[in-house]
């Protein structure tokens, strides 16, 4: 607190009039920010608010139509990361920039690479003198990194402090950390926001992008709110309650409680038994779950990043094959159906990879909304497709879930944003009026205003007597929509309980494996 | 601003993005074009004299001259007879093409399925009723099981369709050849024997007026398959899972398609045409085979298929424009006496500049953003101004 009193009055970085224009989006409008050395600063903002990209100027990523930056009182122009570096500031991306078969200390010099002659006469490069240097700056910032172990073998919070340690090698005094949350477990969160701390005490400035206000909560001193490209306010933590930061994000009031009917729970439909599924190396990657899920009923499977809940969901909707085990729909065996036989039996499926699953990006709304049903009438007869019947269900689904593009049913779904393709394919699949829906990731990288959607939505199918599968990273979308919890970690089913038997901080063991 | 009237003027000549299907190619022809002309002025010929030759050995131009009982609509009639298997090889690429296959052995296929007509049918005694559709038949049969043999390949064993039918194109060329000069050689011009006439799809000598003519039956058909493959790929199931493939095989999965059995499909109608582009070549156009090569027309037809958007409607003119360069650069060598090969240096200049389509798509869309915006400001300034 001292640090931050006296450094208080010094902005380290001013950015005046940034305007950023990309087609068709006014990504940056006019903003101007200002600094301090020693604080940590948060850039508030929705998906899309304009936070990644003013950071990216700033990183040397961009460079702004208009506007001027000064970094300690000096007019620079910042034209690629590498100048940035020079100016000591570094960044750590929501997605890392590590090559996965290199040490940690090769990834930490990698453009660096100290170098030394070999017998006088040889350059090479001198890793073994540089991992002692490392492991001392690990040290020194308590963030445990062995400098000799291989990217592929860390979990994903220790890359993310590899890429600390990256930007500390560097020299860096101001450092941008892009959503760094968004992949860790709540323990994971406490000791990052511990080390986040610990830099700014040894002096360092800290930017933090986020749209999660009770981290900003946490640690930030001071915090930026953007809202579509405009800067709405800049405020004093302390003094600012959450409620009032999320007003401004949004722009208007956000309920954050939301109704939820007590369960009633009618027939299994959905049973999973002793499931294998294995990747394409064929290492098993989901192991010997078990689990069912009645009507009426949001079983919701908790669990970091890459345990296997991509594999799980892609089983049973038939995009992957089962190793062993069965999965029955409605005590129908179903672990050799094809995907169109799943869907008939009325499973319906909202993947995680909306832009890549999900959806033909290079097709129209409208061929992306009938993409499960296109080959039935009245769609098509007789092999010939009926281009009014896709218009008419279109319009339908788009009038009904509020789906918004620039030109209707014919807008190619490559140019709409992904708020609204999310919403055509909650659409889609919802329309199928399904026994079970799957709903992988179903909010991730939505807004507050389309998450909530969202969510009403899932509650809804639950009141109707669907069974619902919910796979998320979002332990607070888990806690808030489950009934029952089943936690993943490495392919098993650790722990499946109903969610009032559960806290937040054991499903957060769970996630790491602990099952004490 | 004078930098905006001229993306203004650059906009409108290019029309809406719906219309810019057509005017890129057209703008993508004309670069070639000028293109073409400098090369001609650098080797000191009249490039307009040379264009007229390129028409006039297509018969699309009068010479100055013709031999007895030839005329401009005997080149005309000749050019299309020649056109008629590009149609149907460009086609062929354009359907592998939308499912996201490059069927690189269109010249294989119609070597094969030219080969067999010829052997089985066009050396044997049938009646001209039975032949010609026989040839036809075979055609399409052929093309279709080389085809599928592509298509199962890379969907059974994931065998690059590319890699396969490179291979499969050396095979056939070799082995083709072995059995045409051990068994089929005509020795004086060592080329196959050619075929009967009535298995010949291309009616020869045919008098009309004081004319000697060619008459292509198949140039009939090749209109019929762009017609039935512009119904097929814009309205029907099979054309929508074929596009749904080719833009995305993972979603096209999660969709519920057979996108193996999708493949196999495209691969097979792929190779159907080219089969027919083979028996309209080989059987239509020529009469007989010349061993050891493959056609050129094989391979001309993926730059035909690019040009034209591997539309079939766009394939219709851009298989028009480069056959008139192909089969008129002979007339143009002998009449402004240059290389022969300019007419291929052209074309390739013509698909330099098709290949950059998607790059003018773009300047067109940036220019009309910064338009869009310009006239935005200009209409807050004018209200502003209003007010006050």
């Amino acid at each position: 607190m001292t640090m931050n009193e006296s450094a208080a009055g010094t902005p380290i970085i001013e950015m005046r009039h940034i305007t950023k224009r990309f087609p068709g989006i006014v990504a940056n409008d006019d903003i101007s920010l200002s600094i301090n050395k020693g604080e940590i600063f948060a850039l508030l903002g929705e998906n899309g608010a304009g936070k990644s990209t003013l950071m990216s100027i700033l990183f040397g990523m961009y460079e702004p139509d208009a506007g001027e930056i000064y970094i300690r009182g000096e007019k620079v122009r910042i034209s690629s990361p590498n100048q940035a570096t020079k100016l000591n500031i570094g960044m750590v991306h929501q997605h890392f920039k590590l090559v996965s078969n290199f040490t940690v200390t090769e990834n930490i010099v990698l453009g660096l690479e100290p170098k030394k002659r070999l017998g006088g006469i040889l350059p090479v490069v001198d890793i073994k003198g540089t991992d002692g240097k490392i492991a001392a700056l690990s040290e020194k910032y308590g963030l445990e990194v062995d400098p000799r172990a291989k990217i592929e073998d860390l979990t994903v919070s220790v890359q993310q402090r590899v890429e600390i340690l990256k930007m500390l090698y560097r020299e860096a005094e101001i450092m941008i950390f892009d959503e760094p949350t968004a992949m860790l477990t709540p323990q994971e969160i406490e000791s990052l926001l511990g080390v986040i701390r610990s830099l700014r005490d040894a002096g360092k400035t800290i930017i933090l992008i986020t749209h999660k206000l009770e981290e900003i909560k946490q640690v930030a001193d001071r915090c930026a709110v953007l809202c579509r490209g405009k800067l709405v306010a800049t405020c004093d933590v302390a003094a600012t309650s959450t409620h009032q930061m999320a007003y401004m994000m949004v722009g208007r009031e956000v309920s954050n409680e939301m109704e939820k009917e007590p369960p009633h729970f009618g027939r299994e439909v959905l049973q999973v038994e002793h499931l294998t599924v294995k990747n394409a190396n064929g290492f098993p990657v989901v192991k010997d779950v078990s689990f069912s899920i009645r009507e009426g009923e949001i079983f919701a499977v908790a669990g970091v990043s890459g345990n296997g809940q991509d594999e799980l969901a892609d089983a049973i909707a038939g995009m992957a094959d089962a190793a062993a085990g069965t999965i029955r729909l409605d005590g129908e065996d179903i672990t050799r159906a094809s995907v169109r036989q799943r869907n008939e039996a009325g499973m319906a499926y909202i993947p995680a990879d909306r832009q890549n699953t999900g959806m033909i990006m290079d097709f129209t709304l409208a061929e992306n909304l009938l993409l499960k049903s296109y080959y039935r009438p009245p769609y098509c007869v007789r092999g010939r497709l009926h281009r009014e019947a896709f218009g008419r269900k279109s319009q339908e689904l788009i009038g009904a879930y509020d789906i918004r593009s620039g030109q209707g049913a014919d807008t190619v779904v490559r140019s709409m944003s992904g708020g609204n393709q999310q919403k055509a394919i909650v659409a889609r699949e919802l329309d199928q009026q399904g026994k079970l829906t799957i709903f992988v990731q179903p909010t991730r990288g939505l807004d507050i205003g389309a998450i909530e959607n969202i969510h009403r939505q899932i509650l809804a199918e639950r009141a109707k007597g669907r069974a619902i599968l919910l796979i998320s990273l979002e332990l607070d979308e888990v806690m808030k929509l489950a009934d029952t919890i089943g936690v993943i970690f490495s392919g098993q089913l650790l722990k499946t309980a109903p969610v009032q038997n559960l806290t937040v901080n054991q499903v957060g063991n769970y996630m790491m494996g602990v099952t004490t | 601003m004078k930098k905006n009237s001229m993306k203004k003027a650059f906009l409108a000549v290019m029309g809406s993005e719906k219309r810019q299907n057509i005017t890129i190619p057209l703008l993508e022809v004309l670069l070639g074009l000028i293109a073409g002309t400098i090369i001609f002025l650098i080797l000191g010929k009249n490039p307009i004299e040379a264009f007229a030759a390129f028409l006039q050995g297509c018969g699309l131009f009068p010479k100055e001259n013709y031999a007895g009982g030839r005329g401009m609509f005997t080149d005309f009639l000749s050019y299309l007879d020649n056109w008629t298997p590009m149609i149907f090889a460009a086609l062929a690429v354009a359907v592998a093409f939308k499912a996201g296959l490059f069927n690189i052995g269109v010249s294989g296929q119609m070597l094969l399925s030219g080969f067999i007509a010829t052997i089985t049918v066009g050396y044997s005694p049938l009646p001209a009723v039975v032949a010609k559709p026989l040839v036809i038949l075979i055609g399409v049969v052929v093309g279709a099981l080389l085809g599928g043999l592509i298509g199962y390949l890379k969907h059974r064993f994931n065998i690059n369709e590319v890699v396969s039918a490179i291979m499969i194109n050396y095979i056939l060329q070799y082995l083709l050849s072995f059995f045409i000069l051990s068994f089929y050689t005509n020795p004086i011009t060592r080329q196959s024997n050619v075929v009967s006439d009535a298995s010949r799809l291309t009616l020869q000598d045919v008098m009309i007026g004081d004319y000697k003519t060619v008459i292509p039956l198949g140039f009939l058909l090749a209109l019929v398959a762009v017609a039935v493959m512009h119904y097929f790929i814009n309205f029907t199931k099979f054309g929508y899972e074929l596009k749904a493939v080719g833009f995305n095989g993972r979603a096209s999965r999660y969709a519920g398609i057979n996108v193996r059995r999708t493949i196999m499909k495209a691969m097979m109608t792929s190779g159907a045409l080219a089969g027919l582009a083979g028996v309209t070549y080989y059987l239509g156009y020529l009469g007989s085979i010349q061993p050891r090569v493959l056609a050129d027309l094989g391979y001309d037809s993926i730059a035909v298929s690019l040009l034209g958007n591997a539309n079939p409607i766009g394939i219709v003119f851009s298989s028009f424009l480069i056959t008139v360069i192909s089969k008129g650069s002979t007339y143009m060598s002998s009449a402004v006496s240059v290389d022969q090969e300019i007419g291929s240096v052209i074309t390739g200049l013509m698909l330099l500049f098709a290949a950059c389509g998607a790059f003018v798509r773009y300047k067109l869309h940036m220019a009309r953003v910064s338009v869009e915006e310009e006239a935005r400001e200009a209409g807050k300034a004018g209200k502003g101004g209003d007010e006050k």
